[in-house]
């Protein structure tokens, strides 16, 4: 099989199925982060702003990407929803205490999908596209959009977290929760802001998700591993290397099938997080230590 | 001088016990007060109680005739109250400018003036400004600890043992630095493990024991005194 075999077949589809990983893992990096738990229900938020997206789509029969931004509102606000009437509640209890709590968000979430869109597969858009060709090497539309949607949402998110006063507020929440309170930076906006973004973030990759393949009530729930993993990979709390895990998780998913049955590509995501824990916890690039 | 200060009474304490058995100090403007005593003593709750990290049952804390007894941290720092924990009291993640920009966080407008200020006090950390906390020596931690807080311009600084675990060198600049703040007109209360040294340097001295007063008087007055030499001073 030549370069180009591999690029068009296993690379391609690795780096767009890794560029919406990413964009989940990076929301996943950010909770652990801030607020120090492991958000299960990330998943199925995610699922949820790909139904919404289809809402939009179908009631006023605009296009998906144009459906993008109003989705990650959509979504934001229902995170932070979610925040203020579960989570916020739970905040002085054990953390696991959240975590559990946040599987049975995951569940009830799901739940209203199934309720409000069906148990069916649906698509955005039907018909076939056929990829453009670009000297050989062959990539759909929305394959590049989609790598470009997640490269531009992390670049000005960082913008964000290296300039803005409430970037800065989040960093040091992160970094030293009890300093930032005796410096006078409110926690609960802080909160607040983590999950607009956090919302925002799940919302593209559903969108996404749902764009490069199909939508269904599972959709986001099996995601969650690969997310998890490649929060993990790049290093919990750092965004770049939750990018970069993301990346890497999609990519060795995709080459995975060239050794291995299709029906093991799952199970990729959970050899690189255990090997990746085995051999350096604080992920690539050098993560808090959980 | 009326006080800027004032702590009157003060029984508290972490869980259902308290540590703090009835305290009284005070610390007037532009002033270095020091508390010492041995260990268990209570110093550093009683520093803790005037921010409102501990159970207050009974006294008050007043700052400038204001009673802040049992105030939200964020508002007894924009009531010109700054803190410095003793560990953990950087950004490790964070530069050194981002350090002192956390410090302003509650300020608005133009921050040139207090980044002059700070840098006056601090020049190795204008040098290092584009450092991240995390990876500076101890001494350098401190003093973008003791930095952070100036950039709010408090009133009085609050050091929770800021020599502990310093070469004495970086020591002696604490100090140092400490009589720089305090003659641009900030009060500082801070408490000291070093009790000779400290009460060498500091304006007035506080010597705490078992949660309450049991000296009180110039750092000379201390130091001469045959009941605190025999206390803790290793006579």
């Amino acid at each position: 099989m030549g370069a180009l075999e591999i690029i068009n077949f296993y690379l391609v589809p690795g780096l767009v199925v890794g560029s919406i990983y990413a964009l989940g893992a990076v929301g996943i990096t950010l909770v652990f982060a801030i607020l120090r738990y492991a958000h299960l229900a990330h998943g199925d938020l995610a699922t949820l702003g790909a139904f919404l997206g289809l809402g939009l789509v179908t009631a006023l029969g605009i296009s998906p990407y144009l459906a993008l931004t109003a989705v990650m509102a959509l979504t934001a606000v229902v995170a932070v929803g979610i925040d203020r009437v579960f989570y916020d509640y739970l905040r002085e209890r054990p953390k696991i205490v959240t975590v559990m709590a946040s599987l049975g968000i995951a569940l009830m979430v799901r739940a209203i999908v199934q309720m409000v869109w069906g148990v069916d597969s649906q698509t955005y858009t039907r018909g076939i596209v056929r990829p453009e060709n670009w000297f050989g090497i062959r990539v759909r539309d929305r394959e590049l959009i989609t790598i470009v949607a997640m490269i531009v949402l992390v670049v000005a998110l960082q913008l964000f977290l290296q300039r803005s006063k409430w970037g800065k507020a989040m960093r040091a929440m992160s970094d030293n929760p009890d300093l930032a309170l005796l410096s006078g930076v409110d926690n609960g906006k802080v909160v607040t802001i983590t999950w607009v973004i956090v919302g925002g973030l799940c919302a593209a990759a559903g969108l996404f998700l749902g764009l490069n393949f199909e939508l269904k009530a599972m959709m986001g729930w099996s995601m969650l591993l690969p997310m998890f993993a490649a929060a993990i990979l790049g290093g919990v709390g750092r965004v770049e290397g939750a990018v970069l895990g993301g990346l890497i998780v999609g990519v060795a998913e995709e080459m995975s099938t060239l050794f291995l049955p299709t029906e093991y590509k799952a199970a990729t995501a959970f050899a690189i997080l255990l090997l990746m824990l085995l051999v350096r916890p604080t992920g690539l690039l050098r993560g808090k230590v959980l | 001088m009326k006080p800027l200060l004032q702590m009157t009474d003060l029984h508290g304490g972490y869980g259902d016990a308290n540590i703090l058995h009835g305290v009284n100090l005070h610390v007037a403007p532009a002033e270095i007060v020091v508390i010492v005593g041995p260990n268990g003593a209570g110093k550093s709750t009683a520093m803790k109680a005037i921010f409102g990290l501990l159970k207050i049952r009974g006294g008050s804390v007043t700052v400038g005739g204001v009673d802040i007894t049992g105030w939200e941290p964020n508002r007894i720092v924009e009531a010109g109250v700054c803190y410095v924990p003793q560990v953990d009291n950087v950004f490790r993640e964070m530069t050194v400018h981002e350090n002192l920009e956390m410090g302003a966080f509650l300020r608005s407008g133009d921050l040139s003036a207090a980044y002059d200020r700070v840098y006056g006090l601090f020049p190795d950390l204008k040098e290092r400004r584009k450092a991240l906390a995390g990876n500076l020596s101890g001494g350098q931690r401190q003093m973008v600890a003791m930095g952070r807080a100036l950039m709010l311009e408090p009133k009085i600084l609050l050091l929770d043992e800021p020599t502990a675990g310093l070469s004495p060198k970086y020591m002696e600049q604490i100090f140092q630095i400490s009589r720089d703040v305090r003659d641009t007109g900030v009060a500082i209360l801070l408490v000291e493990q070093h009790a000779k040294q400290a009460l060498a340097f500091a304006d007035r001295g506080y010597v705490l024991a078992s949660g309450c007063n049991r000296h009180e008087g110039t750092g000379a007055d201390l130091l001469a005194d045959r009941d605190v030499a025999d206390m803790f001073l290793g006579g």
